[in-house]
């Protein structure tokens, strides 16, 4: 379980992020939503100790983030960033590989734990291929087996935080990754998700932050958090919310 | 995806062909030594017990000139490709090459500091003159590298391409003060500094041998151990760290690896380019881009590599001597162009 | 077994002798590192003792067919050796000297010479050489020989310099006429100017380049020019149409140009320099006609 309180990040003169307090707990997905700028990904560089904030603390199972060494917090926490810049032709199974290395699992079990995490990321068709040879969708999935597989099999203790994991891929493997991240989370782990898809995020989370201008708007269930008048506050667009037919979450539709 | 070179394979292939560079290294050279006298000598040398005569001149080449030469030209060339395989993870680029980190044109700035200031000087003592040379070459390497270090240091992190500039930058002010020596420097003293830039394995000796063979084992020693490291830190600085690795303490290992290097080697054979990017090269091609097969492979070729570029050396213009680097550029400027051009389509 | 005295006695002087032998035994295979002692080793007879020369060694042309052992500051102990010679010789500007260290270990001898642009190094290697090559009566005569001729110089260059004041000369050397390289104080040009009664106009210490301001107010009465590429008429018009600042001068006007191999500036003092000096003096003090 990974939980911020009073998490503020100067940049200057600006408040990057005021006054964030939030948790995320095992066995659920938090997404984070919001406009450019909003804060979003210097939240979760500040969630994984990327940067220092400039108040506040960040606490991973009750520890602050500083007190863990290396390994042992890359053992309970993952990060899946927005983009990759790998420039060398590893296989994939070598960059799924990489993942385990802040265990000392042994090459037997390491390769079991790639070939599932390749499986729940839908990849695993491409595991004799070249990362370089593959498109920007696979790429992605690939880097998500990789997190995947750092954490496997997602119990509790373990936390996951992604960037935007959805942005390259096409409509259905955006479902099975957050799927996939689901299926996660019900084992235990905790997730945290930032989305700028309002739907995906309003199904596939059970909690949402609503950050704007580096402050919580609102952090509730998507049913209270994904309102007409927050919408139009934030995003500054005029929506319709109702329910999904079959699935009874709510769906958002601009007018 | 391209058919990869099978690590086992790769390791007994490239044993085999070092193993025949040695060889070729011992036998082969200006002077023609049958054969089997050469092999005599050789297990003379071994300490087996084997009759002496008619070996004088065989055992004075093979152990005085050819042994101390083969075992320079392994340590060169290995020491060369470790570090050309370390700048490439640390730049995150298959293009970057020791010299980027500054190491080689300090080293050429303090040898033209002993070349044309020794001149000057005249005074010092005997017993270090045979060294000034090295040890102005090895200072100067490690001076440069460390002001570019610290120029890329800023807030306790060391940016990559901070460094790479300052690399840049350091490197052209270096060749800027070498030019003014040059100027300065009559003509005895510039064709001396001309030969050195160029690079020889010339008169290779035990005693200027053994700090080289030290730091060589160190490099060799080390940096396999960082293999999976360095594969974690080519997905990306925050990657690796995410994933447990101390990245800033990685970083500065490798530089100051490099400049530990690449010192040495440049200290006691000049300046001899292109192993550090082709050799990691080549391997790649063959065997992946993962270190923990690269760092030892790489070693093996690059020591092969320079024997063969030596064996070249030595006998095109026997009994006159090709400077080594030379050939290395022959090699690698054709090589290094074929990869621009490949990289391209 | 008691072996018989007599023989022993015998068996034992014949060693001896043969050892002594052995040492008055003069080297026969010689390697050469060094233009003027090359020329030198000509001169008094040896020639065909030479087995290798170095890439300064290029007169008499006959040496160019030897085996090159290349620049004789970069030379290699496996190529001299695999020449099998008894003694390679060489000025001080010889090396590197590890590889100098493995020759000698191999047994071979090195003799220094020096290349010091005086007299006196002149007769003490001509000494030296001449019973390393056991032409002791020639290496005196040509030592005799070579006073003499630079005496006869001192003294034309004296008696011209009675009617006519010294000229001020520059010395350029360049490759293809292109960035010539003016010889200041101290080099070996600068003492074959003065030798020949020359004021050298360069103030300069060493070979350098002057800018073509400098060049044109120095105005030479003569210039002397050395081109390491071209010959003769060939390296005249490249010096000039690569300096057309000179064009101006006092020299190119009155068409005092001489040319000077640039093989005599390394090395030290060689057999060739007299002739030079010689030719040199006639074109600065053109009046004195050697009779």
């Amino acid at each position: 379980m990974l939980e911020a309180q009073g998490l503020r990040l100067r940049r200057g003169t600006n408040d990057v992020l005021h006054a964030i307090d939030l948790q995320v707990r095992p066995g659920q997905v938090l997404g984070v939503l919001g406009p450019n700028g909003a804060g979003k990904s210097s939240l979760l560089g500040v969630l994984c100790g990327e940067l220092t904030p400039s108040d506040g603390v960040v606490r991973l199972l009750g520890r602050p983030l500083a007190d863990w060494t290396g390994q042992e917090r890359a053992q309970r926490l993952a990060v899946l960033p927005q983009a990759s810049t790998l420039g060398f032709a590893f296989a994939v199974e070598e960059v799924v590989g990489l993942g385990r290395l802040p265990h000392a699992s042994g090459q037997q079990r390491d390769r079991e734990i790639v070939q599932a995490a390749l499986h729940a990321a839908d990849a695993l068709h491409l595991v004799e291929r070249s990362y370089l040879a593959l498109s920007g969708g696979e790429r992605q999935r690939v880097h998500l087996a990789r997190v995947l597989a750092q954490l496997w099999p997602g119990e509790e203790g373990t936390t996951l935080l992604l960037d935007e994991p959805t942005s390259m891929l096409d409509p259905l493997h955006q479902h099975t990754t957050l799927q996939a991240v689901r299926r996660f989370a019900d084992q235990g782990a905790a997730v945290m998700v930032i989305l700028h898809d309002l739907n995906l995020a309003a199904r596939y989370c059970d909690q949402l932050l609503l950050l704007e201008q580096g402050r919580c708007h609102a952090l509730d269930t998507p049913q209270r958090v994904l309102t007409p008048e927050a919408l139009r506050a934030v995003f500054g667009i005029e929506v319709l919310v109702q329910r999904h037919p079959e699935r009874g979450h709510p769906l958002i539709i601009t007018r | 995806m391209r058919r990869r070179v099978q690590p086992r394979t790769l390791f007994i292939c490239l044993t085999l062909l070092c193993l025949l560079a040695i060889g070729l290294s011992l036998t082969l050279g200006p002077v023609s030594l049958p054969l089997f006298d050469t092999l005599r000598a050789g297990l003379r040398l071994l300490g087996v017990p084997v009759s002496a005569d008619g070996l004088e001149q065989t055992e004075m080449i093979l152990g005085q000139i050819r042994l101390p030469r083969t075992l320079l030209g392994l340590a060169v060339g290995a020491v060369l490709a470790l570090c050309g395989v370390a700048m490439q993870g640390l730049f995150r680029n298959p293009l970057a090459d020791p010299g980027l980190v500054g190491v080689a044109s300090g080293a050429a700035l303090g040898a033209a500091v002993a070349i044309v200031g020794g001149s000057w000087l005249g005074g010092i003592p005997q017993w270090f003159s045979p060294y000034l040379l090295s040890v102005c070459a090895f200072v100067g390497g490690l001076g440069v590298t460390a002001l570019v270090y610290r120029l890329g240091k800023h807030d306790g992190q060391t940016s990559v391409a901070t460094m790479l500039l300052a690399g840049i930058a350091l490197t052209a002010l270096a060749g800027s003060a070498v030019g003014l020596f040059t100027y300065l420097a009559d003509d005895a003293t510039l064709r001396t500094l001309t030969f050195w830039n160029l690079g020889s394995l010339n008169g290779a000796s035990y005693e200027r041998l053994w700090p080289l063979l030290l730091v060589a084992a160190a490099v060799a020693l080390w940096l396999p151990r960082r293999a999976q490291a360095l594969n974690a830190l080519l997905l990306g600085e925050s990657e690796a760290r995410h994933l447990g690795v101390e990245v800033e303490a990685l970083k500065r290992e490798l530089v100051f690896c490099t400049a530990l290097g690449v010192g040495a080697a440049v200290a006691a054979a000049g300046l001899i380019g292109f192993i550090g990017l082709v050799v990691p090269h080549l391997v790649r091609l063959l065997a992946g881009p993962d270190h923990r097969v690269l760092l030892p492979a790489s070693l093996l070729a690059g020591g092969a590599l320079l024997l063969f570029a030596d064996l070249v050396a030595r006998l095109a213009l026997a009994p006159a001597e090709l400077p080594i680097g030379i050939v290395t550029a022959f090699i690698g400027a054709p090589f290094f162009l074929f990869l621009l051009v490949r990289r391209r389509n | 077994m008691m072996r018989r005295p007599a023989a022993l006695i015998g068996l034992c002087a014949g060693l001896v002798l043969a050892t002594q032998a052995l040492a008055d035994e003069l080297p026969r295979r010689w390697v050469s590192a060094g233009g003027a002692v090359s020329e030198w080793i000509s001169a008094l007879g040896g020639e065909q003792r030479l087995v290798g020369v170095d890439t300064t060694s290029q007169h008499p042309a006959s040496l160019k067919a030897l085996p090159g052992i290349g620049y004789q500051r970069q030379l290699s102990a496996e190529g001299i050796l695999s020449l099998r010679p008894d003694v390679l010789v060489g000025t001080e500007e010889m090396g590197p000297p590890p590889v100098l260290a493995q020759i000698r270990k191999a047994g071979v001898r090195i003799e220094l010479f020096s290349s010091r642009a005086e007299l006196d190094a002149v007769d003490d290697n001509l000494k030296r050489l001449g019973s390393l090559l056991g032409a002791e009566q020639k290496a005196a005569e040509l030592a005799a020989g070579y006073h003499q001729q630079l005496d006869a110089v001192q003294a034309k260059v004296k008696q011209a310099q009675a009617a006519q004041k010294a000229p001020g000369v520059l010395l350029l050397v360049g490759h293809a006429g292109a960035k010539p390289l003016i010889a200041g104080q101290g080099t070996s040009g600068d003492w074959l100017l003065r030798q020949a009664g020359a004021r050298n106009l360069a103030a300069h210490p060493g070979y350098k380049n002057l800018s073509v301001e400098t060049l044109a107010a120095l105005d030479p009465d003569v210039l002397v020019f050395s081109d390491r590429s071209l010959n003769g008429e060939q390296a005249l018009q490249a010096l000039l149409k690569e300096n057309p600042a000179l064009a101006a001068s006092r020299a190119v006007r009155d068409k005092r140009l001489v040319s000077l191999d640039p093989t005599l500036l390394v090395g030290g003092l060689g057999p060739r320099l007299p002739a030079t000096l010689n030719e040199l003096a006639g074109a600065f003090y053109p009046v004195a006609k050697a009779p």
